[in-house]
């Protein structure tokens, strides 16, 4: 699992390439968790290279939609593909968290 | 000096004191001699002494030695002490009333010595020959009801070994499976037993021990646990024989042995494996109503020698084909003339019956042999098993891959790995192989994580199957029994704020793939899910 980390304007776009299960979460919760100590209030999550996500990563997603709803933040996800898709849906994800089809669609619409 | 507890003890009554002086004058020498002078004495001592022997006169004053020896007779702790009348009257009528009352004797008065000697003699050997009698018939009796109630005991071990609830598998319409097992008086030792081996496979046995009683019950017992646990990690019946034949020839101190079949059915492909060690041959009964006799014997009966390697054969079974296993209480019921009911039976039987419900041909099996017999004791322990196949036979061959994994979170992914692999190989395509990675996170995570109570190394078993339109996952642990299914599904409509963590996992598991089944197979927790390809 690879975290890629930059910025887009005001927004944090993290960038996960593998896959977002029980090993691989803590990796991307301790990245993640950094980010909200600084304060930051626009995260974008990008899926396109994230093979599979199990619900020891839909629980990460869970509480940094939490923390960030807290916070008055904004958490958004992008680039699902069908697996993670069936994935949020199946867990009703898609009513909770932003998501977008592209990580250019969910800046521009920021 | 001899104690005078040895010496056998004797009451005189007469209300002639003269009287007691000549019996215990002939006495004394040989017998402790309690006196008397009237009834109600004589009423006292005996209860309080229990004399060997009363010596009693008839005419007294009060109450007579007619109403002693009535008192004395009417009392369980007096009435077994022999009584002799003595009396100076001779009529026969007195005689027969004492006879009457129970007196042992009589003896004129004036009494003459010798003939006194011999009858008090005689009548104290009687009595002695009757208490030892009686003595043994109390240990014939305890003897007797000890017997009986170890017979219980072994028909109830017998009885809480074999499964009874029937429908067996309510949930299974691939296949029917009834059962019965009718104890002999004595103990026989049979057995039967059929349990679910993987998703697919169901193994039946019926067996029956040499011997009788507890023994033959307590080893029935033993065998039909090694045989189960055996066939928890070992899927061919010929392999389970010889492993159990091993285990109990090894130490077998009384040489008792089983007969003994095994049976694996695929319930989806109606093959059925089985071995034969020297069991009664069972029966097919095809849908056509034509009988096959099941022939192959494997090996020798179980237990009897070590080093046996059972071989196996196969049968394939298909719709409305019907197995009948049974043991030779069945084929050696004898008639009251000494016929036995025999194999030719049991198959125009089985030809004979119409094809209804398999409890239907169990029971009527039973009733044509119990018919046969008739008033003549069953002899040995019947049983009667009877599987069949219920749908039509599917092509079930294709790929398997097995692994074996520690309780160690980095071994999903060595899972995965070995499944994507086995994937590719198989064609499965990749939007499938990524919902089965997500599977195997969660449930190998949550067996590594919550099934074991202690840091000990556990292994975990995991075997994926394919079949062009099927691909079946199956998770063994053997940790503590849990139905991961049985978990509420997470409420996946709550607003962000109300939404929990727990239970998600088992969520996804549920809906990705088509069909998910939990059971506990001996000490492990087997999940099997199934997913349903296109082609």
């Amino acid at each position: 699992m690879d975290v890629t980390i930059r910025d887009e304007g005001d927004t944090k776009v993290v960038v996960l390439q593998g896959k977002l299960d029980t090993n691989t979460t803590p990796d991307v919760e301790s990245a993640i968790n950094s980010l909200l100590d600084d304060g930051v209030n626009n995260l974008l999550i990008n899926f396109e290279n994230l093979s599979y996500i199990s619900s020891a990563g839909l629980r990460l997603l869970l509480a940094t939609a939490k923390h960030m709803e807290g916070s008055g933040g904004d958490l958004r996800v992008c680039s699902l593909n069908e697996m993670a898709t069936e994935v949020f849906e199946l867990s009703g994800f898609t009513a909770i968290i932003d998501v977008y089809a592209s990580e250019q669609e969910a800046l521009g619409g920021a | 000096m001899e104690s005078s507890t040895t010496r056998p003890m004797v009451l005189a009554v007469d209300d002639t004191p003269e009287n007691l002086d000549v019996v215990n004058g002939i006495l004394a020498a040989e017998y402790d001699i309690k006196v008397a002078v009237n009834g109600n004495v004589a009423l006292k001592i005996a209860q309080s002494l229990s004399p060997d022997l009363i010596l009693l006169d008839i005419m007294m004053p009060e109450i007579d030695g007619y109403e002693v020896c009535r008192q004395l007779k009417a009392n369980p702790a007096t009435k077994d002490i022999p009584v002799i009348f003595l009396t100076a009257k001779s009529e026969t009528a007195d005689e027969a009333e004492g006879f009457k009352l129970g007196a042992a004797d009589y003896i004129l008065k004036p009494v003459n010595p010798p003939l006194l000697k011999a009858r008090v003699k005689t009548h104290l050997a009687l009595k002695q020959s009757m208490d030892k009698l009686q003595a043994a018939y109390a240990v014939i009796n305890r003897q007797k009801e000890r017997m009986q109630r170890e017979l219980n005991v072994g028909r109830d071990i017998q009885m809480s070994m074999v499964p009874d609830t029937f429908p067996a598998f309510p949930e299974h319409e691939e296949f029917d499976i009834h059962a019965l097992l009718k104890p002999a008086l004595e103990i026989g030792g049979d057995f039967y037993d059929y349990f679910f081996i993987d998703h697919e496979k169901l193994c039946v046995c019926v067996g029956d021990v040499s011997g009788k009683g507890v023994p033959a019950a307590l080893f029935m017992a033993v065998t039909k646990t090694l045989i189960k646990s055996t066939a928890s990690e070992d899927h061919s019946p010929a392999s389970i024989a010889t492993r159990v034949n091993e285990e109990i020839s090894r130490d077998n101190p009384s040489s008792m042995f089983i007969t003994l079949f095994i049976g694996i059915l695929h319930i989806r492909s109606g093959e059925f494996r089985y071995t034969n060690a020297g069991h009664p041959y069972p029966y097919i009964k095809r849908a056509g109503g034509e009988v096959e006799i099941l022939k192959p014997v494997h090996g020798p009966v179980v237990g009897a020698i070590s080093g046996v390697a059972y071989r196996e054969g196969s049968v394939e079974l298909g719709k409305h084909d019907q197995v009948l296993i049974f043991t030779d209480g069945i084929t050696e019921a004898m008639d009251v003339d000494d016929q036995l009911y025999g194999e030719q039976r049991v198959i125009d039987h089985f030809k004979a019956v119409p094809p209804e419900g398999l409890d239907a041909l169990v029971a009527s099996t039973l009733n044509s042999v119990e018919s046969f017999a008739g008033e003549a004791p069953q002899a040995d322990d019947i049983t009667i098993l009877a599987l069949s196949m219920n749908i039509e036979p599917e092509d079930v061959s294709g790929e398997t891959r097995k692994c074996v994994i520690a309780n160690d979170l980095k071994e999903i992914d060595r899972v995965n790995d070995i499944f994507n692999e086995f994937a590719e190989q198989c064609g499965i395509s990749m939007p499938v192989s990524l919902r089965v990675n997500c599977v195997f996170d969660e449930l190998l995570n949550n067996i590594i994580s919550y099934a074991y109570g202690d840091e000990e190394e556990h292994s975990i078993e995991v075997i994926m199957g394919y079949s062009g339109t099927r691909l079946s996952i199956s998770i063994a642990d053997n940790g503590v029994p849990f139905n991961p299914f049985t978990r509420k599904d997470p409420n996946t409509e709550l607003a962000l704020a109300d939404r929990e963590t727990g239970g998600l996992g088992i969520h996804l598991v549920k809906n990705v793939m088509d069909e998910v089944i939990y059971q506990r197979r001996y000490n492990r927790n087997v999940v099997t899910l199934i997913k349903h390809l296109d082609k």
